[in-house]
């Protein structure tokens, strides 16, 4: 009994010294040594939120999705991608060759409402996400391949986390915010998914709901604005390397703008503290703000790339068009289409001279992985190997108009759509139909509308409805960065090839498959990234998709806050600040 | 007065049929559903798509969606919105409620500078003061009340800019809404409100000056009026008990078409003054293919149609006692 006691008063003695997570100094350009506090971060928003549920929350911006941060058991380090234990007290266990990780969760961290954060919490957390019923856009994040991951709470601190298979997304998986179970789980027990998805909806009182990370809600008035005040306990863990509680300011505003131009307008009119910078227009803009003295402003542009790029895509299942069929399965073709793609042109006319070419489904951005396959082949501009290309597949004779015709005279033309009213994309496709026919190559270029032009990109079968498709993708992570959807054969956006089997046609679609679940289940960093250097290879010799230009990130920011990253942190995945190093002057 | 409003209901049911069939299936028509953009997404898979359309409804065939819709609306139910995942009406009540009151207001502004001014003009036909408006009022009923807006914004901004006066230009509340009193509160209100509802009401406000002239002219020359003043009335009591009296019922029958004409009319506005209306959010609604929010709303609209012609019915006989309601 004595021995019991002395444990009990043991572990009571640890929680309460528990280590909090220090900021390391080198995540921000601006230390706040004197150590300022209070005020408020100004945000915009294009539209109102829709929810505050978590569990039902599917923005982009979002209200669950401000309060989420600065929670998860792991996060990544700007300097290196490598991920540290954050809510976690220490690097996990990990066991059964990579697919088990047992957990130990930091202690003496408490919700907003000062309610300790323990492992009920993840598992209620991870119950409500899996249960479909409740619709959750976080469902998909606990599967592998349609195999659950289960967790397990071994002690009030401790979880254990089962994979499937080994996969590299194991620290992002198991990263996600835990929500209290003492307001979802007692819901979820009483009255299932129904009992939650009824929660904290826009009409609940701002002083119900209950935060586990940097912010909570303070009050919300639809279409208008959200304001968050800061988690009184947050602090007792996050310090910042002179050992003061964070985060510094006192609130954190959202002003609904409703479209991107109000926003633009209220950031030069000192209204919200940072915008994101489209184009050169708004560069433009902000630029004879900042001169003319009315703004005063920090102004970074070309950043870096952002994780997005323009692609085209050619359908390989044309039975009904047997001669385009053959034609867009030939690879010599779709490399001619990647000599004739003037990408400098592109980023030149179409995004203002601030983009980055792009060659593979790697976005510019993630430059660990593009530097391990600085090998793979690129078909970059070259108009006399395109001819070249096309004369071996039989285009050598031009008719009285300049294109190209085969035997039978038939002329090389085929149908390239993209989504009407996306002006960036119908000059990028504008450009390529120009240079196509320069080599004899006629491409009936039009733009329709998007929700037909996405039914045809995804439908599956022997004969798909579309020649060509120009559309871009967006997002990815830095750990695995091919797309889960889009590389294996068979998913959803494997856009060229397409059939009702789902099956491979080539060699190589049959070597990136493998490469990619390969690679998915590599734990090690660079030998993943070995495997992703060569399915880049496979790739850029096979071009199923031409990779065509992407946008870049600008960094603007008021003047009146501090704290944002050292420039060679800043980037369009980890953005320009944390806010929790982040002050007012 | 009970049968009378009893009919009007049984009346209104095809009416409402009708119009719900005819929105539920125009919206159909378009290419896509609310799902569309999803497929898009390299991070959500097949199996989570197909459960989202289970969970949405969206993989039944429409005829069927819209039974099961009409289904629910009997019961009062409006269906769920597939952004907001919550019942549409909790969603549009409040957006409804203040585009309500930026309505009241410029209403009230509307018929404030119209009635006094159409008769004005009736009362001094043909002079400078009667031409002077007319040449104001015909300049701004050729602007487009957004565009108009988007001029006085302009101003204000100058405005604001020469003297630091802190006048409001968009939204509905201040930054500092919740610390004020209740008092305090409706005043911000009312700042936010004044300068849209003007515009709205001086943009919209020559059709009815015009109106409301003709009538008094017709009716200041017809035989009651000379037989008043033949009689001795007083000049204010000839024009506003006998004349305007008369003038405006063509008016007050056409107050119940107001009703939703004004929730729906006020939306270019909404949208340039960032006002948390209707409008706005309608405009997501139907970019994103949020199929019952947009149904709902036209539902709701539609009702309000019928009720705003029942109210200018009963009024009529309010206002004409020849008039009964049944």
């Amino acid at each position: 009994m004595k021995k019991a006691l002395f444990v009990a008063l043991a572990l009571a003695a640890t929680s309460a010294s528990a280590a909090p997570f220090v900021y390391p100094a080198a995540w921000t350009a601006e230390q706040n040594t004197a150590n300022k506090r209070g005020g408020e971060l100004r945000l915009g928003v294009l539209s109102d939120f829709k929810t505050i549920n978590p569990f039902t929350s599917a923005e982009a911006d979002s209200i669950p999705g401000t309060m989420d941060n600065g929670t998860g058991l792991f996060t990544q380090d700007p300097r290196n991608d490598e991920f540290l234990p954050y809510m976690a007290d220490a690097k996990p266990v990990v066991s059964n060759s990579g697919k088990r990780f047992v957990v130990k969760i930091r202690q003496g961290m408490k919700f907003s409402d000062g309610q300790a954060i323990t492992a009920d919490d993840w598992i209620t957390t991870w119950k409500i996400h899996t249960d479909d019923k409740v619709g959750s856009n976080s469902y998909d994040s606990f599967f592998l391949n349609d195999k659950p991951i289960t967790i397990k709470k071994l002690d009030n601190y401790t979880l254990q986390f089962d994979f499937p298979q080994v996969s590299s997304g194991a620290y992002e998986r198991m990263s996600f915010a835990p929500w209290p179970d003492h307001v979802f789980g007692k819901a979820y027990r009483e009255g299932g998914a129904e009992a939650v998805k009824k929660l904290w909806t826009l009409g609940t009182p701002a002083s119900q709901i209950v935060s586990p990370g940097m912010w909570v809600l303070e009050s919300f008035r639809a279409g208008e604005r959200s304001v968050f005040a800061k988690n009184p306990n947050w602090g007792d863990w996050n310090k910042d390397s002179r050992g003061n509680a964070l985060p510094y300011l006192d609130k954190l505003s959202y002003r609904v703008t409703g479209d991107a131009n109000a926003s633009l307008a209220a950031f030069l009119a000192g209204q919200i503290d940072t915008v994101g910078m489209r184009n050169a227009d708004d560069l433009a803009q902000t630029k004879r703000a900042i001169d003319g003295g009315s703004l005063k402003a920090t102004l970074i542009p070309n950043v870096s790339p952002q994780a997005q790029s323009s692609w085209m895509t050619f359908n390989w299942n044309k039975a009904s068009n047997p001669t385009l069929q053959k034609l867009f399965r030939d690879v010599r073709f779709r490399r001619a289409m990647s000599h004739i793609a003037n990408r400098k042109a592109m980023v030149d006319l179409a995004l203002g001279g601030l983009g980055t070419e792009t060659y593979f489904s790697v976005y510019p951005i993630f430059s660990q992985q593009i530097a391990a396959g600085a090998s793979a082949p690129k078909y970059s501009y070259n108009l006399a190997q395109a001819s070249k290309l096309l004369a071996q597949i039989g285009y050598t004779k031009k008719n009285a108009q300049g294109y190209l015709v085969d035997k039978a005279g038939k002329v090389l033309e085929f149908n390239l759509s993209t989504n009407a009213g996306n002006t960036t994309r119908e000059q990028l496709g504008r450009i390529f139909a120009d240079e196509a026919k320069k080599v004899g190559v006629k491409v009936n270029f039009t733009p329709i509308d998007f929700n037909n032009l996405v039914g045809q990109l995804t439908s599956k079968g022997e004969d798909r409805p579309f020649d060509a498709i120009l559309l871009g993708l967006s997002g990815g992570s830095n750990v695995w960065s091919f797309g889960a959807n889009v590389t294996p054969c068979g998913t959803n956006l494997h856009s060229y090839n397409n059939p009702t089997n789902g099956k491979c046609l080539t060699a190589q679609e049959s070597l990136m498959t493998k490469l990619y679940y390969q690679g998915d289940a590599e734990l090690d960093d660079a030998k993943r990234r070995a495997i992703g250097g060569q399915l880049m290879k496979a790739e850029g010799e096979l071009q199923p998709v031409i990779y065509l230009v992407g946008g870049n990130y600008h960094v603007a920011y008021n003047e009146r806050i501090g704290g944002e990253y050292p420039r060679a942190l800043m980037n369009a995945y980890y953005l320009q600040r944390d806010q929790a190093l982040t002050f007012v002057k | 007065m009970i049968p009378f409003l009893l009919r009007r209901l049984v009346q209104s049911i095809p009416t409402l049929l009708l119009a719900s069939l005819l929105i539920f299936f125009v919206i159909q028509l378009a290419p896509g559903d609310f799902l569309t953009p999803a497929k898009l997404n390299p991070n959500i898979s097949s199996e989570q798509l197909a459960a989202l359309e289970r969970n949405f409804g969206l993989d039944r065939p429409a005829w069927q969606q819209y039974l099961f819709w009409m289904g629910n609306m009997f019961q009062g139910n409006f269906g769920l919105s597939f952004q907001y995942q919550q019942p549409v009406l909790d969603i549009i009540w409040p957006r409804i409620l203040n585009s309500l009151y930026l309505a009241l207001m410029s209403l009230i502004l509307f018929y404030s500078i119209a009635i006094p001014l159409g008769v004005y003009g009736a009362v001094r036909q043909n002079s400078p003061g009667d031409n002077a408006v007319n040449i104001v009022l015909y300049f701004l009923l050729g602007f487009p009340s957004f565009f108009l807006a988007l001029i006085v914004i302009y101003f204000i901004l100058q405005l604001r800019n020469a003297t630091g006066l802190d006048i409001p230009i968009g939204g509905m509340t201040s930054n500092n809404f919740e610390e004020l009193s209740p008092f305090g509160q409706l005043l911000d209100i009312l700042k936010h409100l004044i300068i849209p509802a003007l515009v709205l009401a001086i943009s919209d406000a020559a059709g009815l000056t015009r109106v409301i002239r003709g009538q008094m002219l017709e009716v200041m020359r017809s035989d009651y009026v000379r037989t008043a003043r033949a009689k001795g009335v007083s000049e204010h009591t000839a024009i506003w008990k006998h004349t305007f009296r008369n003038a405006i019922l063509p008016i007050v029958a056409g107050i119940g078409s107001l009703l939703p004409a004004l929730i729906s009319g006020v939306g270019f506005l909404e949208v340039v003054f960032a006002y948390p209306g209707i409008t706005p959010m309608l405009l997501t609604a139907i970019g994103t293919q949020d199929l019952y929010l947009i149904a709902g709303f036209t539902v709701i609209t539609t009702v309000l149609l019928i009720i705003g012609n029942v109210i200018s019915d009963i009024l009529l006989a309010v206002v004409d006692p020849r008039v009964k309601v049944s």
